[in-house]
């Protein structure tokens, strides 16, 4: 900083990026960690299928392998440190294949919820009146039905219409846009709100003055400042929508067999818990939860470090 | 209308309707709702500073927004005779809160650009660097400032910086609403005194509007004072001062305590500020003027014109040129 | 300042301190000033001065991170600083009373303003309930407003600001306290009812000589309200005076400063306006030396190297090496 007359209250001393992310992880470790843990679960879950072949394709499949419990155990062996399923399939790379599947479903469903209704709100909160009426009714009459009953129809209702035969990808598909669907209306309401704040801040007033369109506030002045606590929202969101796909996998209606979510591995493991081979279920149940708890964590970290209240006033 | 007329309100009004119930909406029921500002005749001329005070409900901050094209009025219209150019003239605001008035997600730099590059002022993005920095400078800041975000400044600062943004629309007409209440004395002084600089040199017509009396008879060279939506009273900045017209006027200059420690009265204006909803009947101001009689509370006062040029709304022409001519004991209304 | 009588609050050195992340910074620095019985002493400076944490740190209502860390406050002999929190409660309300800046927020918005009247009235002066009503019927009247009797069962939403302004005062003073301070009790308000409320606030003193502590920022209630003032700057005293002498005769640079910026009409009714260049420090990034030296048309090199100490003189102090001389300001 150069030395300026007339200013000597300037502000803080500017840090660069590195340095305060450094005294932010310094100052919340739990969180921290929680990143740490995610960012190695996507490691995990991106790269292991690099370098293996999809067990869940019959060429992976060795039936004499089915079965073995995790290393440790008597009848464990140092090849499937965690133990093989009913296929034979090595838990660590199922896992990381179900687990890429889980991700990619929660990102895309998550987006879609997030434009969906992100833009809902932003012209419910900007224009207001009786189109922001509908929209507000609409979500309403949407909020008394339970999210996850609602991506079942959504999803039964897609497969009557395109029939039973349909690839892998449409099956993804459907479930992708049945739980972004479900989960539009937190994101509407919560942008709905903070554009109401932000569209009568003087800022916004100036703009106007200024001679700008409605939609150069909206998508310069407007959008910057609500994206905030949204993206807060979409991370536990994340969470949620593994979840709910899941729940989904887990009932059968999800993700097909072929190419397994972290659900359908859990299911699949459930057949078994009777039984004794508890490794199949427990792993992938583990993992989920690892996931899901540290996404909600560092989520919720977020959400106190955007807080609204608290931002800009330094 | 003159050649030097700037900007004419013609009787504008604004009513702000209530949220009606649904019950009152099938009772078809006009409530009317709230006259923020009711019946306002002005005009503002070139090249002068037009100042309006008040108290807080008196409308003039609905005014600021009305004339900036913000809000439309509901009755009367509000006019910029065309100018040599024929264009509809450049309009800026600086408004009273520097914390909201600037997009905290934007650098300096791109705030204040913004009006260049809407107005496409300046070509190329080193002509337009070129100009945020000459701007930064001409309001006491420095060209290191352009690449920081706006929480990086005080409230001073801040409203430094509103004040380069509106310069760099080039304006011809300036609006500013309560520019320094948010601020300190000390900074106040500051602002206001950046603010007189350039309204000398730049030849600015603007609209100045805050409630502090002292602010505006240092800045503005025509004053009108509103009450509850209505301008009572309007006149040179000299003028409204030494010779005030309508009582109200004479007591809120009163009222404000000055830094006098040798006679330390208090001038309160007896009662309360009515609620702007529901005001009085009659001429506004009856339930706290000492002057009130009979047909203060049943006719609406005519506007009356002074031989200055100047116009106030009263049923009397009373000489109210001597400071604190009520003493404070005396709330009997004279008959 | 030896016949001066026992002063009823003597606060000496007070310091309080904010916790930033682990990193102590000074809000406010060994501020010492007294208030002698039936006294209004007003306490002036720009926000940011330390003028409301002095307020807070004296009935112990500092909101952490602020803490105090070092001084003395004695009130007609009793250390309050060394009072147990519960012996504080009593001392708040009872022998202190404070009025807020914000009537909506110091009333609560549930209860009626009569029932919140009794309540503090119960809470420090053990009267029996007729009584009780009686006296708060009594100070309801007594603050100006219209219809004590209606007014008792309203709520605050239901009044205006400077009504509500006035039950606040009613609360401030109906335990009979010693020590009123008073927190900016005009500035939310408009300049119409502002005067309404000081000369209220001159009316109870003057009856019931309770003692003032009067915390604005505007100089103006200042000279027609205080008998003494202490001027703040960056949490330090920068001049203790009379209000007389402070007006005509300042002899901190920066209260002259500070005179001359606010916007007011001079005895011929000139207009002049004189800025201080810059702007008080922020906390934590207060300059060594005399807090005002940057700013300062006056400052030399001790100036910048020491902290002035508080130099006493007649009736005045002032924290200044170079004070202005006693001529007309």
């Amino acid at each position: 900083m150069t030395p300026v007359v007339n200013t000597p209250a300037a502000g803080p001393v500017r840090r660069s990026r590195g340095a305060k992310l450094l005294r932010a992880m310094r100052r919340a470790p739990g969180p921290t960690l929680c990143a740490i843990v995610i960012i190695a679960l996507l490691i995990y879950a991106f790269v292991v299928p690099l370098f293996s072949l999809n067990p869940f394709e019959f060429s992976g499949m060795s039936v004499l392998d089915s079965f073995i419990p995790p290393a440790w155990m008597a009848d464990g062996s140092p090849d499937f440190p965690l133990g093989t399923d009913d296929q034979g399939r090595n838990l660590i790379t199922a896992m990381a294949y179900g687990m890429r599947t889980s991700i990619i479903v929660g990102f895309l469903s998550v987006t879609i919820g997030l434009v969906l209704g992100g833009s809902l709100g932003l012209i419910a909160g900007f224009v207001g009146g009786k189109v922001d009426a509908f929209i507000m009714r609409v979500a309403d009459v949407q909020l008394a039905y339970p999210a996850l009953l609602l991506a079942m129809i959504i999803d039964g209702a897609a497969r009557a219409v395109l029939g039973t035969e349909r690839s892998v990808g449409t099956a993804i598909a459907i479930v992708v846009m049945s739980i972004g669907i479900a989960f539009w209306v937190q994101y509407a309401r919560t942008i709905r709100s903070s554009v109401m704040i932000e569209r009568d801040q003087d800022y916004v007033s100036a703009a106007r003055i200024t001679g700008r369109s409605n939609l150069s506030i909206i998508v310069l002045h407007i959008l910057p400042n609500v994206m905030a606590p949204v993206l807060v929202i979409a991370t536990i969101n994340l969470g949620i929508a593994i979840i709910t796909e899941a729940t989904l996998s887990f009932l059968g209606i999800g993700i097909p067999v072929t190419s397994p979510s972290l659900g359908t591995l859990i299911r699949n493991g459930n057949n078994f818990l009777q039984s004794g081979e508890w490794w199949i279920s427990v792993w992938p149940c583990l993992i989920l939860v690892l996931f899901v708890v540290s996404v909600n964590i560092l989520g919720d970290h977020l959400r106190d470090v955007y807080n609204p209240r608290l931002r800009g006033r330094s | 209308m003159s050649a030097s007329d700037f900007l004419i309100l013609n009787h504008v009004s604004k009513v702000y309707r209530r949220n009606q119930s649904l019950l009152e909406r099938l009772k078809k029921n006009e409530t009317g709702g709230t006259k923020a500002v009711s019946d306002v005749s002005l005009t503002v001329h070139h090249g002068e500073t037009m100042g309006l005070v008040g108290e807080s409900g008196c409308g003039k901050s609905t005014l600021a927004r009305l004339v900036s094209g913000l809000m439309a009025p509901t009755s009367g219209e509000i006019s910029f005779p065309p100018n040599a150019f024929g264009n509809k003239p450049r309009l800026q605001m600086i408004f009273q809160d520097p914390y909201s008035s600037l997009n905290g997600r934007w650098t300096i730099e791109d705030i204040i650009a913004e009006p260049i590059r809407v107005h496409k002022l300046r070509n190329g993005r080193t002509a337009v660097r070129a100009r945020v920095d000459e701007l930064l400078v001409q309001v006491g800041l420095s060209a290191a400032d352009a690449e920081k975000y706006p929480q990086e400044f005080s409230g001073g600062q801040r409203q430094r910086i509103c004040i380069a943004r509106a310069l760099a629309g080039e304006p011809e007409f300036l609006i500013l609403d309560e520019p320094t209440s948010a601020l300190d004395v000390s900074v106040q002084a500051q602002i206001l005194n950046l603010l007189r600089d350039l309204q000398k040199n730049l030849h600015l017509t603007s609209l100045f509007i805050t409630h502090n009396l002292s602010v505006v008879r240092i800045m503005a060279d025509r004053i009108g004072v509103m009450y509850l939506g209505e301008l009572v009273e309007e006149a040179t900045s000299e003028e409204l001062f030494h010779k005030p017209r309508h009582p109200y006027t004479r007591l809120l200059i009163d009222a404000a305590p000055d830094m006098d420690t040798s006679d330390r009265s208090l001038h309160p204006i007896a009662g309360e500020l009515p609620n702007p909803a529901f005001p009085p009947s009659g001429c506004r101001f009856h339930t706290r003027c000492p002057f009130a009689q009979d047909i203060c509370r049943n006719t609406v006062p005519p506007q009356k014109a002074t031989e200055t040029g100047g116009m106030f709304r009263c049923h009397f022409d009373l000489d109210l040129s001597n400071a604190s001519i009520f003493p404070p004991a005396a709330k009997v209304k004279t008959a | 300042m030896i016949n001066a009588p026992a002063p009823l609050l003597d606060v000496r050195d007070l310091t309080v301190t904010i916790n930033r992340d682990g990193k102590l910074v000074t809000a406010l620095d060994k501020v010492s000033f007294f208030v002698n019985p039936g006294e209004v002493l007003g306490i002036v400076g720009e926000s940011g001065a330390g003028k409301s944490i002095t307020g807070a740190a004296i009935i112990d209502l500092l909101v952490p991170p602020l803490k105090r860390t070092g001084g003395t406050i004695t009130l007609a002999g009793t250390r309050l600083d060394q009072l147990s929190p519960k012996a504080m409660r009593s001392v708040r309300g009872g022998r202190i009373g404070f009025v807020f800046q914000d009537p909506m927020t110091s009333l609560n918005p549930v209860i009626t303003i009569g029932q919140q009247l009794c309540d503090t009235i119960q809470a420090h002066l053990k009267l029996g309930g007729n009584q009780t009503k009686k006296r708060a019927l009594d100070w309801l009247d007594r603050v100006g407003l219209p219809n004590p009797d209606v007014q008792f069962k309203r709520y605050p939403h239901q009044l205006s600001g400077g009504m509500r302004q006035r039950v606040v005062i009613a609360l401030a003073l109906c335990a009979d306290p010693a020590l009123v301070i008073a927190d900016e009790p005009t500035t939310a308000l408009d300049v119409s009812v502002q005067a309404h409320i000081l000369e209220l606030l001159r009316d109870l003193h003057r009856e019931s000589n309770v003692s003032m502590m009067l915390i604005t920022h505007d100089l103006g209630v200042i000279a027609k309200m205080a008998d003494r003032v202490a001027v703040l700057y960056a949490g330090r005293v920068a001049e203790i005076s009379p209000v007389g002498e402070l007006f005509n005769a300042p002899k901190h640079p920066y209260t002259r400063g500070l005179i001359r910026a606010t916007p007011m009409p001079s005895a011929t009714g000139e207009m002049r306006l004189d800025q201080i260049p810059g702007a008080m420090p922020g906390l934590g990034a207060v300059p060594p030396g005399c807090a005002f030296n940057p700013r300062c048309f006056r400052a030399e090199g001790d100036c910048r190297a020491t902290i002035p100490p508080l130099y006493h003189e007649e009736s005045s102090a002032f924290s200044c090496f170079h004070p202005l001389e006693r001529v007309t300001a």
